[in-house]
């Protein structure tokens, strides 16, 4: 018996992985939405929640063709968010933090659909990036011109540009595990 | 930054994911390192002509290990999908390897025995299959790393026995000793043992 949150979600992720565009973004919000109270329950507190799922869905998107239609996709949406969780705790362990088991809040102190800002800003971290990776991102992903647009602008080729967007995000998600470990 | 705001970003994103075949470039690669490898240090046995079916016949056996363990590795590296039976199946070939091996020697003069099941010599094949498994499971991992695996023990020793079956078939290419007890037995030893480096190198490498 499949619930209505898998069938949902598999329509949206299939339409996404064949390019479209604006079913991929709502299937990365019913993800959102499912794996909040997940990692509000788990995690430290409500910002180290967020930076967990952020860097869920990042690995979700980048990763897409991991997922095998023919299997649910909640099933492997799940197995992505305890991978993340369980990584987060393993580099914590390593730097001596203690991991919690149990809630370290009140569970209803903020209720799960709503978005805190996660700790990291994006901004900052973004300047880590080398200036290509960075100017890539900020033109196509921040100021949403198109990767011909962006192109144009830096003289530099689409392919290198989506290469460079690519690459950057990997080093953002990254640099934000690093962060929160 | 807000949740919002990064799923707006991630699905602007015009890269589609990267088509090609992966797993076919992996084993070419890993096949053409392991020849290498085998035509400058190991080379063929010098009674090719003579054997070749029982030299055909090693390499079957070893692709049997190879076939489950690189289905079982494939299952582990996308995740959300059961791996138990795949797993028990590589189990069972272990086990049946070690069966054939105790069947074989029993069907052997007793004084022949210990010849027939340790060949005479030190068993080489201990450290030439992982030696000949190492390139294999180094382009198999790449592959396996730019998916999703979770379970990452579990998943290098996949990769680590997949490798071993595979470097298997390429050192059956060698091997001098026929007896079916040998092969039963140290064989699926050596590619335990590239399983189980796989299992400790796989919980570090394959991180993500």
């Amino acid at each position: 018996m499949q619930s209505n949150e898998e069938i949902r979600l598999r329509a949206l992720m299939l339409k996404g992985l064949d390019g479209d565009a604006g079913a991929h973004r709502a299937f990365l919000e019913g993800v959102a939405a499912l794996l909040r109270g997940y990692f509000r329950r788990r995690a430290a507190d409500p910002a180290e929640a967020e930076d967990l799922l952020q860097e869920t869905l990042i690995a979700i998107h980048t990763r897409r063709t991991s997922y095998d239609p023919k299997y649910p996709v909640t099933a492997w949406i799940h197995a992505i968010a305890r991978y993340r969780l369980i990584d987060a705790w393993r580099r914590k362990k390593r730097r001596g933090v203690s991991v919690p088991i149990e809630n370290a809040w009140e569970l209803h102190d903020t209720p799960d659909d709503n978005e805190v800002d996660a700790r990291l800003d994006a901004a900052t971290l973004l300047e880590k990036l080398p200036a290509k990776q960075r100017e890539s991102i900020r033109l196509v992903k921040l100021e949403e011109k198109s990767v011909r647009e962006a192109s144009a602008i830096t003289g530099w080729g689409e392919s290198d540009i989506k290469v460079s967007i690519h690459r950057g995000l990997k080093a953002l998600a990254k640099m934000m595990r690093e962060e929160t470990a | 930054m807000k949740t919002q705001d990064l799923i707006a970003a991630l699905a602007r994103s015009e890269e589609q994911p990267k088509r090609g075949r992966p797993w076919l470039a992996a084993l070419v690669i890993g096949l053409v390192t392991a020849l290498a490898i085998f035509a400058a240090f190991i080379g063929p046995r010098t009674d090719m002509i003579d054997a070749i079916g029982v030299v055909f016949a090693k390499a079957a056996f070893s692709a049997a290990f190879a076939s489950i363990a690189l289905a079982l590795m494939g299952r582990l590296a996308k995740p959300g999908r059961p791996a138990a039976k795949l797993l028990r199946g590589l189990a069972a070939i272990f086990l049946v390897s070690l069966i054939i091996a105790a069947i074989a020697l029993m069907g052997d003069d007793p004084g022949a025995r210990m010849q027939a099941w340790t060949g005479g010599a030190f068993p080489w094949c201990l450290i030439l299959i992982p030696l000949l498994a190492l390139p294999f499971a180094l382009a198999l991992g790449f592959v396996v790393k730019t998916l999703a695996p979770t379970r990452l023990a579990l998943t290098g020793g996949a990769i680590g026995a997949a490798a071993g079956g595979l470097g298997a078939m390429v050192y059956a290419l060698h091997c001098p000793i026929d007896s079916i007890a040998f092969v039963a037995t140290w064989y699926a030893l050596g590619i335990a043992i590239s399983a189980v480096i796989g299992a400790v190198i796989g919980a570090r490498f394959l991180r993500w």
